[in-house]
């Protein structure tokens, strides 16, 4: 039962960095369909620079500029040119997919991926907390970026609600005017929040390279982007909603593969179905009370 | 509303930000150490080089030129469907279930009822998609989305089950009874008759939207839904014809993929189709019938990208880099700029 | 008395119009200045360009002795001033401690929740604000959101308030309430601007008041010494002749009988409309206009009853009501009534419903003939409708409109914005009509116009017409004063 809870957060935690990043964005009123991209854009940004820097802390730091790069792209397409922000996210995500792909294989010969080869980082127990009974092995025994995420998922909280750029954050996705009115910028706002999700969601990327796989394969997030984006919605675009909600999918998740070990292939479908399941009954259910920002996916003039 | 376009000066923007995304290519296979020329000749080559390949380049334009004009019809509307992905997934499932379950031995009755089962299961998925929007008020674009990764995950369910073939280790259904397989009918090339089918379609879908009334009231939906409201068309109406129309057209993608290609139905056969219809449509200026060339280029992009693979040594997935830059270009040079 | 704020000789233009023609306003700390006029008359261009919104094409502001030019709002909220805009700038999902802390540097970079809310509590004591300061905003009524506007303004230090329209959206009771909290602010040295219509409140608050007229200072008084008619007078002007004046007639029958017409900004709307008669509505703008025109139109749904020609309609479509013989030209001409990126045949074919197909070869030439009868001036009817002038768009709205020979036609703000010549061509069309049999509600809130056009003049205010007279018994000073908000 230990065992599977710590699965779960182990497979939350690539989700749970990327919905915080999606968190930011969306706050502050940009749809954040691209974290698919940002993510595969970190997870590749990582495995590459770590293995040619032979460096993990140089891997997640390309893994922030990579995502962030790619939140670059969305926030000038989506602020300054104004241009739809669901499309923006789709085309990024396509981008993404082919540039990595094709970066990859570039680097390799005869059209295969060159070979990438990572130990995964491995848990670093924290002394005397890890030994705890059940607390010990369900929080304390985890690879780092897990304790990252955490640690980002307590500051996201911070910053959201006690910091006076959080506060200019969350008014930007409502009522972009009145942070106007009130001596900000409304789109620089949108830009650097922007920017942000890429950096963080690009972290989340590093997770799969660094912290779970060892390599880069194509497309490697397999849709965790948008499994975040389910997240966020479901956790109510605050970053301890998103966490519940992506410790769940993660459950879900490592049940899913328990019942396969059991030999129990067909429910497995419906399980990775939960997530989008789940997603869509809040939203149904919600109706027009959903608390989406109210400007969110409106361009500013 | 948000793809309100300034139509005179389109088709050059398009013609641009076709060139600025394939000048970027060009600049990412130099510094990847091979020369652009002989890649994109390569490019040429493979995918219109020989009847046969073109024939290819065709059958991989189809389902995006299908599913692509559906999608421009619904952004025409002002509905940001982006759930192709989904409905040629459950329509390439709707498709061979019928072709699986009423097995008919003369051909013509054959295809035309899977195909309608497969049209029926697209926009069957598209309607619970318009339900939850217009019923729960639920973006349409985060329903939409969401629905593609359950429809995924459904037809793997389905291939797990009852559509699987026993004992084959992979998930995949049994091979379509022959006379379902659609014929290699266009002459001289190695095509199946989907692209026809397709252009044939997307003309009915021009005509739709600017000589019928429907098409007209779409129009005005798009353009500002006060002014649809004023001229008394009813938008959840609009909403659920262009989302029925569009789930048909995915789900008629879905199945000539099937019967057309595969010949079965396989996990993931359709992945990234439905994405790539939205960039078709965006391509085609959201004009059914200008989807039909942007359809064309993306299914040659697709084709000779191997060939490119093969003989330059460039990989192909240099192709998804192209669509990816060409659609945020097309975005950039062609949304409206202020809300006059 | 030093004055807090000069402004001399305030200049400026759009295009041909001078919205500000050389006014000067002068306001004294611990005075409260009401300034008045009507829709268009230059007062809001005024603080618009005093708070740094618009630049001036000439003249001089001194604030607090200092020349401000050049400057932004942030720039001039860090100089003293403070804008309470009639459309809020709060963010209504959150608390009021956030919507206060929103962009105040004194809140801190870690925000210092707690002590702004004991700040909060402090000041609501002081002034009677009575705001709780972890309230959310969406859940206060609008006389308490302005408050938290209000309490914003005075945390930061404001020397000078400039309210716009401040009493429009409020019930009488919250009335009281801002007049009270207005007159303590007065009581602390602070100067203010109250901009509004409503004579009442200008009488009951202001120490002077300035009236703007057509971009001048029509008057400037003390309101110790001003009657309540004299206001009025200066307000709304004596010069009302007019060239379009339809000649008079009987009414015929009634074709449209609005009862009990009631919904969101709408408080009971009673009225009956005859062949042949133009029924002009005047008012401030925000009393329910825009409600009233879209309820009888069918793109809002209220309680009620609407009766065309003999027909119950309050709860039939937009088409049917256009079927019925329903003809409505709305406001929104940017959004609604026409649609800007389509063509002039298209716009002319808006409204249609006839047939599943469309014949454009037919519709191009349906389209040829209207823009030769409604004179509408562009290259072809294949133009599309963002490329022309206001004038020339609100025809192709009129002539698709009045070309369907309606019985009852709903005009609103049917001229506004047009050239002289448009504006002569729209009434003239309508009187046109008018001679013909049709009935017309035209609502504007230029009172001339309805003053001009209308056989009967009603005037809506809070969502009810104070009243109606006919047209040989027009009493300016009660039309004034009706709109005014005094029954």
């Amino acid at each position: 039962m230990m065992d599977f809870l710590a699965a779960a957060i182990r497979i939350a935690t690539p989700l749970l960095l990327a919905a915080l990043g999606g968190i930011l964005s969306e706050r502050a009123g940009v749809f954040a369909v691209g974290l698919e991209g940002m993510m595969l854009a970190g997870a590749f940004a990582a495995a590459v620079t770590a293995w040619a820097a032979d460096n993990f802390a140089a891997g997640i730091l390309a893994s922030i500029a990579g995502g962030a790069l790619v939140g670059v792209m969305v926030a000038i397409v989506t602020v300054r040119m104004r241009a739809d922000n669901m499309v923006t996210g789709l085309a990024v995500n396509i981008l993404v997919a082919g540039l990595t792909s094709f970066l990859a294989r570039s680097a390799g010969q005869g059209g295969r991926p060159a070979s990438i080869h990572l130990t995964p980082l491995a848990a670093w127990p924290i002394p005397g907390l890890s030994d705890l009974p059940i607390l010990g092995p369900l929080l304390f025994d985890h690879p780092p970026l897990t304790y990252l995420a955490i640690v980002a998922c307590v500051l996201m909280t911070l910053f959201l609600g006690r910091t006076q750029i959080g506060l200019t954050l969350r008014a930007t996705g409502e009522n972009p005017e009145a942070v106007f009115a009130s001596g900000g910028n409304p789109k620089l706002v949108r830009m650097l929040a922007v920017i942000a999700c890429g950096g963080i969601a690009g972290l989340g990327g590093a997770v799969l390279t660094l912290q779970q796989v060892g390599t880069f394969t194509d497309n490697m997030t397999g849709g965790r982007g948008y499994l975040a984006l389910a997240s966020l919605i479901v956790g109510r675009w605050t970053p301890v909603g998103a966490a519940a909600a992506c410790l769940v999918f993660g459950a879900a998740d490592a049940f899913g593969l328990r019942m396969q070990t059991f030999g129990l292939p067909a429910s497995s479908y419906v399980l990775q179905m939960a997530p989008y399941l789940i997603a869509l009954l809040v939203l149904a259910s919600l109706g027009r009370a959903t608390r989406l920002p109210a400007s969110i996916g409106r361009p500013l003039d | 509303m948000r793809f309100a376009i300034a139509r005179d000066s389109l088709l050059p923007r398009i013609a641009l930000a076709v060139a600025l995304s394939l000048l970027c290519a060009a600049a990412l296979i130099a510094l990847s150490g091979h020369n652009p020329f002989t890649a994109f000749a390569a490019m040429l080559d493979g995918a219109a080089g020989s009847p046969h390949q073109f024939g290819v380049a065709l059958n991989k334009s189809t389902p995006y030129l299908l599913a692509g004009s559906g999608v421009a019809l619904c952004f025409r509307a002002g509905v940001i469907n982006i759930g192709a992905e989904g409905q040629i997934a459950v329509g390439g499932a709707g498709a061979a279930a019928t072709a699986l379950a009423w097995p008919i031995d003369s051909p013509l009755p054959a295809i035309l009822l899977a195909l309608a089962g497969g049209a029926v299961a697209g926009s069957a998925w598209a309607a619970v998609a318009a339900s939850i929007h217009l019923a729960r008020h639920v973006h349409e674009v985060l329903v939409t989305l969401l629905l593609n990764f359950v429809a995924v995950l459904l037809v793997q369910q389905a291939l797990a089950g009852p559509l699987g073939e026993f004992g084959a280790g992979f998930l995949q259904s049994p091979k379509m009874p022959a006379p379902v397989w659609l014929p290699r009918a266009i002459p001289g090339l190695d095509a199946h008759p989907g692209f026809i089918l397709g252009v044939v379609l997307a003309a009915g879908l021009s005509f739709l939207l600017w000589r019928t009334r429907f098409g007209f009231s779409l129009r005005v939906a798009g353009a500002s839904r006060p002014a649809a409201l004023y001229a008394g068309f009813s938008v959840a109406r609009i909403t659920w014809g262009v989302m029925l129309l569009s789930g048909a057209l995915a789900g008629l993608a879905g199945g000539i993929e099937v019967l057309g290609v595969q010949r079965r139905l396989i996990e993931g056969f359709s992945l990234g189709f439905g994405f790539k219809a939205v960039t078709v449509a965006l391509l085609g200026a959201l004009e059914p019938l200008a989807v039909v060339p942007a359809a064309l280029f993306v299914g040659l992009l697709e084709a000779g990208s191997l060939s490119m693979q093969r003989q330059v040594g460039v990989p192909s997935s240099m192709v998804a880099v192209i669509e990816g830059l060409t659609m945020l270009f097309v975005l950039a040079a062609t949304v409206r700029r202020r809300t006059a | 008395m030093v004055p807090l704020l000069e402004m001399r000789g305030i200049v400026r233009t759009f295009g041909a119009v001078r919205a500000n023609d050389g006014i000067d306003l002068d306001v004294a700390a611990g005075r409260i200045v009401g300034l008045l006029g009507e829709n268009g008359s230059g007062k809001s261009t005024l603080m618009k360009l005093l708070f740094g919104m618009l630049p001036p094409d000439s003249g001089t502001i001194i604030f607090k002795g200092r020349e401000l030019s050049g400057h932004r709002p942030a720039e001039a909220m860090l100089a003293g001033l403070a804008m309470i805009h009639q459309h809020f700038m709060l963010i209504e999902a959150m608390s009021v401690v956030d919507n206060v802390m929103l962009g105040w540097p004194a809140a801190g970079k870690l925000l210092r929740r707690a002590a702004v809310a004991n700040q909060i509590r402090g000041a609501s004591a002081r002034f009677g604000l009575d705001l709780d300061p972890d309230a959310k905003v969406a859940n206060l009524p609008l006389g308490r959101r302005q408050r938290v506007e209000i309490l914003k303004a005075i945390l930061r230090g404001a020397d000078l308030l400039i309210l716009d329209e401040p009493t429009s959206n409020l019930a009488p009771a919250e009335v009281a309430g801002l007049l009270t909290i207005l007159r303590r602010l007065r009581e602390e040295g602070r100067g203010i601007v109250f901009i509004t219509h409503k004579l009442p409140e200008v009488l009951d608050v202001c120490d002077e008041v300035v009236v703007l007229r057509a971009g001048r200072v029509a008057g400037r008084a003390p309101v110790a010494g001003v009657s309540r008619a004299a206001l009025a007078e200066m307000m709304v002007g004596r010069d009302t002749t007019h060239a379009h004046s339809p000649d008079p007639r009987p009414p015929g029958a009634v074709r449209l009988a609005v009862r009990g017409l009631r919904g969101p900004g709408l408080a009971g709307v009673e009225f009956d409309l005859h062949a042949g008669e133009i029924l002009g509505v005047a008012g401030v703008d925000g009393n329910g206009q825009i409600e009233l025109a879209d309820t009888l139109a069918g793109l809002r749904r209220g309680e009620g009853s609407i009766v065309l020609n003999g027909q119950e309609i309050a709860r039939a479509s937009v088409a049917a009501r256009m079927q019925a013989g329903l003809a409505y030209l709305p406001a929104d001409r940017a959004q609604t009534s026409l649609v800007r990126a389509m063509t002039i045949a298209e716009n002319f074919g808006l409204r249609d419903h006839a047939g599943f197909l469309l014949h454009p070869a037919a519709r191009t030439a349906h389209a040829k003939e209207l823009m030769t009868a409604y004179d509408v001036r562009a290259p072809g009817p294949q133009t599309v409708a963002a490329r022309l002038s206001g004038g020339n768009a609100q025809k192709i709205v009129v002539g698709r409109e009045l070309d369907r020979a309606p019985s009852v036609v709903i005009a609103h703000q049917a001229a506004w914005g047009l050239d002289p010549g448009a504006t002569r061509f729209v009434l003239d069309r309508v009187v046109d009509l008018r001679n013909r049999g049709a009935a017309v509600l035209y609502i504007s809130s230029e009172l001339e116009e309805v003053l001009a056009i209308g056989d009967r003049v009603a005037v809506l205010s809070g969502g009810r017409f104070a009243g109606i007279l006919s047209r040989d018994k027009i009493d300016l000073g009660q039309i004034g004063l009706w709109m005014a908000g005094q029954a």
